[in-house]
């Protein structure tokens, strides 16, 4: 998963009207794809670093689960005014509990792992177009990733409108310290279109279409009942669209994502943010964002067969299903969460930036009543904290 | 059922492009000289890009769906 790129726009101020050909560019820069600036067709003409620790834990009644703690540092470097190449390292260190068959607590399993990851992003820029070539590699005791991803954008002659495309690959290899599988692959192919439009001098909007293509071992090899296609596609539509308010000068930046895939997952999201400057310094932005999801064919509810008992799905002892997983992830069930983040301006040069999220999973939470029964309710808190510094 | 799926989100993907085209033309969209607002940082679409990438890494461990807003990255055995 990315994990590239940084608050390269956090302490940048805002172009004006002298440079109009970079909006919807800028609108296009994709997590650690691109160059989140306002300029994005011209070389960014100034470095960033970025350093950032990263918390994350999550609990259900009666079991606190997973803790994440992940510093992580991004840098960008312009290089001869038409080239910049992007650095990110993260160490993901983690540790806790995880159920091992739907949320049960007495099938939990402790364990500790860390996971380092590096992406490098080289872009060169031209007229009204930039091309990016990216290298991702994550490496965990159990799991490892080589990815590589190839973007072009380009904009209409007003530039108001920018079209993007991007193709990418992954190869990874699965060693579970259960040795249940050794040396197993999964590889992944993904392509992108979009589209990015100035509606109006207060309105960007950006729409995006997804496909990706997964082959080889989606198991989960630390859940107990876990058999899955060996095949994955993934289609997902994105929109987004940002509004200015001249009279109180707060944004309010909205989308809505369509997920589906070859699972029988259907997902919906929406998430909203409002930016509020409360000083010229000092910026406040709460946000709140809605999940939902359809369960996955083969996920079976806590209904275990009467022979041979739980954890294995009702019928598995006269007839295996081909296909089956008692993973709560692949079940059906609404989320929310809902958050705030804190920035800091301190000087044209160093920012400072605060972040918290609350999130939670219920069964209930899936709209018209038809969540998965027997499921505990999940929680999770998200915490960051990060300085930026340009040079 | 995949091709339901692929139409599906190719119905949404269009409905949307069409509706942000009407509505652009409804909006009237901006001359060069018009741009300061949208330039603004807050109006990129992504402006904390390593925000996002830890966000996004947490609910692609945690949820089904994921994706959409990018191509690359790779994968973890985080999922």
């Amino acid at each position: 998963m990315a994990w590239a790129a940084a608050a390269v726009a956090v302490t940048k101020p805002a172009p004006g009207p002298k440079r109009p050909g970079a909006i919807t560019l800028a609108a296009l820069a994709l997590p650690g794809v691109m160059v989140a600036t306002a300029r994005a067709e011209n070389a960014p003409d100034e470095g960033v670093v970025t350093v950032k620790l990263q918390a994350y834990k999550d609990s259900q009644p009666g079991l606190e689960r997973i803790k994440v703690i992940a510093p992580s540092v991004h840098l960008l470097l312009p290089i001869a005014g038409a080239w910049s190449v992007e650095a990110t390292a993260v160490q993901d260190n983690i540790s806790g509990a995880s159920p091992r068959w739907h949320t049960s607590i007495s099938g939990a399993s402790r364990m500790e792992d860390r996971r380092t990851a590096a992406d490098v992003k080289l872009t060169r820029y031209f007229d009204r177009a930039a091309v990016a070539l990216r290298y991702s590699y994550s490496n965990e005791n159990d799991y490892r990733s080589n990815a590589m991803a190839l973007d072009a954008r380009f904009s209409s002659a007003d530039n108001n409108t920018t079209f993007a495309a991007g193709l990418a690959t992954s190869r990874d290899t699965i060693n579970p310290v259960n040795e249940l599988v050794i040396n197993e692959r999964k590889e992944v192919s993904e392509g992108m279109i979009g589209v990015t439009q100035a509606l109006s001098k207060n309105d960007l909007a950006q729409v995006n279409l997804t496909h990706v293509r997964g082959r080889g071992y989606f198991n989960d090899p630390y859940k107990l009942v876990d058999q899955r296609p060996r095949s994955k596609n993934q289609t997902i539509a994105l929109v987004r669209w940002n509004h200015f308010f001249e009279g109180n000068s707060t944004t309010l930046r909205s989308s809505y994502r369509f997920y589906n895939d070859s699972f029988g997952v259907q997902a919906h999201t929406a998430v909203v943010e409002w930016v509020v400057p409360l000083s010229e310094r000092f910026v406040i932005t709460p946000s709140t964002r809605y999940y939902t999801q359809r369960k996955a064919s083969f996920y079976f509810d806590p209904v275990y067969d009467p022979e041979i008992g739980e954890p294995y799905p009702a019928g598995y002892s006269l007839s295996p299903p081909k296909h089956y997983s008692a993973d709560a992830r692949l079940s059906s069930y609404g989320a929310f969460t809902v958050g705030s983040k804190f920035e800091w301006r301190i000087d044209k040069l160093w920012s400072v930036d605060l972040k918290y999220e609350f999130y939670q999973q219920r069964s209930s939470w899936r709209p018209g009543g038809g969540g998965s029964p027997g499921l505990a309710t999940f929680s999770a808190q998200f915490a960051q904290i990060g300085i930026s510094r340009r040079f | 059922m995949m091709k339901k799926c692929v139409d599906r989100a190719i119905f949404l993907t269009a409905f949307a492009g069409v509706a942000c085209l009407a509505s652009g033309c409804a909006m009237q969209p901006p001359q060069a000289w018009e741009k300061g607002n949208l330039a603004r940082k807050e109006m990129t679409m992504d402006a904390d890009p390593l925000d996002q990438a830890f966000t996004q890494h947490i609910y692609f461990s945690k949820e089904s769906a994921s994706g959409g807003y990018g191509v690359g990255g790779g994968g973890c055995g985080c999922n």
